[in-house]
């Protein structure tokens, strides 16, 4: 019985504990965001607007969402995300045109709401910080080889310390891994307590079990 | 605590009684007793025997959660990404129902897994209950199908491809292959008409061809009576009022027993849906959060995990023809249990060497061969494919020879 018990909770731990999905064959650094950390996720949006949604979308979540996940009034999102231009109930769409991108850069820039799904949050920190420039000066990116995407964050870097930097790209990380799963927090916040309950249910029903059972002899 | 489980029901409901009136037009209480309060099981059922309880309730919570999510759901290839996406965000609880729903299909297969395991280790596939098994067995293809075809519906990377290369494999039927496969997808390419065509099969058909075999499944067992981990018969020793000695009351023995059961695992099953609920890429796969692009073919196409096992049987063939007979018998002998196994004894606790040798290489090659499904092939792994699927076949090859004559150990009376 005993030994049914740890084959069972082995077949149900076992596939939680490798990583199934392909990624790319890099080692990845370790981004260290923190979901819960509201002023990094502020911080994080206003980034992204400054320096990534000239060209991306993120066309899943809405304005009004993205205020009350991390803490803003509908003004304030507006005001800080889409300089007075968009609704709040409007998807955060970049104002870039479909033509522009093409002509400026050969590729349509993807919608970035779930790249932290498809590929990590380690993946997107590793990335943004990956651009290097080759002997001939030309920029190339260790993480995604040959990729189209400028590193919009070069003049960033030059003005700031490794330290602001590598805390700016946690930054845009930590709200793009928000923007990918915004139910995430309330989802760990949630499951402890119907776990919490389903164990004060699995007592009664075992006390119920046992004493309807005690008049059975085995 | 005092129940005389036989003055209560053999009681009429009171004259005045709602209930009398009802049980004068529909047979209520009869049923009732028969099935539940009066169903004598044996009471020396172990933990195996949580998984067909379990397997009810993950069906029960995969129609209710499903249902919702057809409410914000639309079948399309132009919205079903996007109304994925939207039933995550916009819909209120939409992504704890959808965690639900994916996870339950995990669960469903895992908790089948065991229901099935069960079923091998006791024996209870054996006369009388063949049609049992093969009502079971037909359930099992049933939910094949249905979580194959629920799998294109979030129209994701993997949705698409992983249907894409399944639904090829039609093809590979000589002569009416090309046409049947253009008939399943009812297009050139998997498209929209593809995807409403699942959704109609996956919410409707499939759904309600498995409720009429789970009601069948029941009937059939309640005819025969359960068997039980020491595979005896316990209607062979009756009290005077005709109550097997070994066996007691469905309800409440069984009904509380089952609901602590059904507690544990919704334990585990809110650990995963709150904590894990992509499964470490196995439940969900990280591709499908990409929406379903038929001009670019993911690096890798795996199945998800509760298909790898013959997944991996059908690469293990070299020939795609033959690899895919190779997958379906794999399935379809299954079916031929009760007719291949020749050993009087059910259950494994009395069986001999050669049957415990067998069944665990049975489950052991199972495992691997899962696990080998959701690796990039390479030639060693291949190679190890197709040992395993050797080995799998093996059992049932060797099985009529070994079984026949099997040094089995006296079985008991009387429950142990």
């Amino acid at each position: 019985m005993k030994k049914l018990v740890l084959l069972f909770s082995l077949l149900l731990v076992a596939p939680l504990s490798v990583n199934a999905a392909g990624g790319p064959s890099i080692e990845l650094e370790e981004a260290g965001n923190n979901l819960r950390d509201k002023d990094s996720l502020q911080r994080g949006a206003v980034l992204f607007t400054n320096y990534c949604m000239a060209c991306h979308s993120v066309k899943y979540i809405r304005y009004n969402r993205i205020a009350r996940d991390v803490g803003w009034t509908d003004e304030e999102v507006v005001e800080k995300m889409s300089f007075g231009q968009n609704s709040v109930y409007d998807y955060v769409l970049t104002r870039m045109p479909e033509g522009v991108a093409m002509d400026v850069m050969g590729v349509l820039p993807p919608d970035i709401s779930l790249t932290s799904r498809v590929k990590g949050a380690d993946y997107i920190y590793t990335f943004l910080r990956g651009y290097y420039q080759d002997e001939e000066g030309k920029w190339d990116n260790r993480a995604l080889v040959g990729t189209s995407m400028p590193n919009v964050l070069e003049d960033f870097q030059r003005h700031a310390t490794e330290e602001d930097y590598a805390e700016a790209v946690r930054d845009i990380t930590n709200f793009l891994e928000y923007v990918g799963e915004p139910s995430k927090v309330e989802r760990l916040d949630l499951g402890w307590k119907v776990i919490l309950f389903l164990l004060v249910l699995l007592l009664l029903t075992y006390l119920l079990k046992r004493e309807y059972w005690k008049d059975i002899k085995h | 605590m005092a129940h005389n489980t036989s003055e209560e029901h053999s009681s009429e409901p009171k004259e005045g009684s709602l209930l009398g009136w009802i049980d004068r037009r529909y047979p209520l209480i009869s049923t009732w007793n028969a099935h539940v309060a009066e169903y004598y099981a044996p009471k020396n059922f172990n933990f195996f025997y949580f998984f067909g309880s379990l397997a009810l309730i993950v069906l029960v919570s995969q129609i209710v959660t499903g249902l919702w999510l057809t409410m914000s759901y639309k079948p399309s290839a132009a919205e079903a990404f996007n109304s994925v996406e939207y039933i995550m965000r916009d819909v209120q609880w939409g992504w704890l129902i959808r965690y639900l729903h994916s996870t339950g299909a995990s669960a469903f297969f895992l908790v089948v897994y065991l229901h099935m395991t069960r079923a091998l280790l006791y024996g209870s596939y054996k006369e009388p209950r063949e049609l049992v098994w093969l009502i079971g067995m037909m359930m099992f293809v049933v939910l094949m199908a249905e979580a194959f075809m629920g799998y294109l519906l979030p129209w994701g990377q993997m949705s698409y491809w992983g249907a894409q290369v399944i639904i090829s494999l039609f093809g590979a039927i000589p002569v009416i292959g090309p046409d049947l496969a253009l008939w399943v997808r009812g297009d050139f390419i998997i498209s929209d008409v593809t995807l409403n065509r699942f959704f109609a099969l996956h919410v409707i058909a499939l759904p309600l061809v498995l409720i009429i075999l789970v009601f069948m499944h029941i009937v059939a067992l309640h005819k025969v009576g359960s068997n039980n981990p020491d595979g005896i018969e316990i209607k062979k020793y009756k009290n005077e009022k005709g109550i097997p000695l070994d066996g007691i009351p469905f309800h409440p023995y069984y009904t509380v027993k089952d609901s602590m059961g059904a507690v544990f695992f919704m334990i585990l099953f809110a650990l995963v849906v709150f904590y894990f609920p992509e499964g470490g890429g196995y439940f969900i796969e990280a591709p499908n959060f990409e929406p379903a692009n038929p001009l670019k073919t993911p690096d890798h196409i795996a199945p998800v995990w509760y298909f790898t096992p013959f997944y991996a049987i059908l690469r293990a063939v070299p020939d795609k023809f033959l690899g895919v007979v190779a997958m379906g018998a794999a399935i379809a002998v299954l079916f031929a249990m009760p007719w291949l196994d020749r050993c009087k004894v059910r259950s494994i606790r009395y069986r001999g060497l050669s049957y415990k040798l067998l069944l665990t290489m049975l489950i052991v090659s199972f495992v691997i061969l899962g696990w080998l499904g959701t690796q990039p092939s390479t030639p060693l792994l291949t190679k190890l494919a197709q040992i395993f699927t050797a080995l799998y076949f093996a059992f049932f090859l060797v099985l009529p020879f070994t079984s026949v004559n099997e040094k089995t150990k006296p079985v008991p009376e009387r429950v142990t």
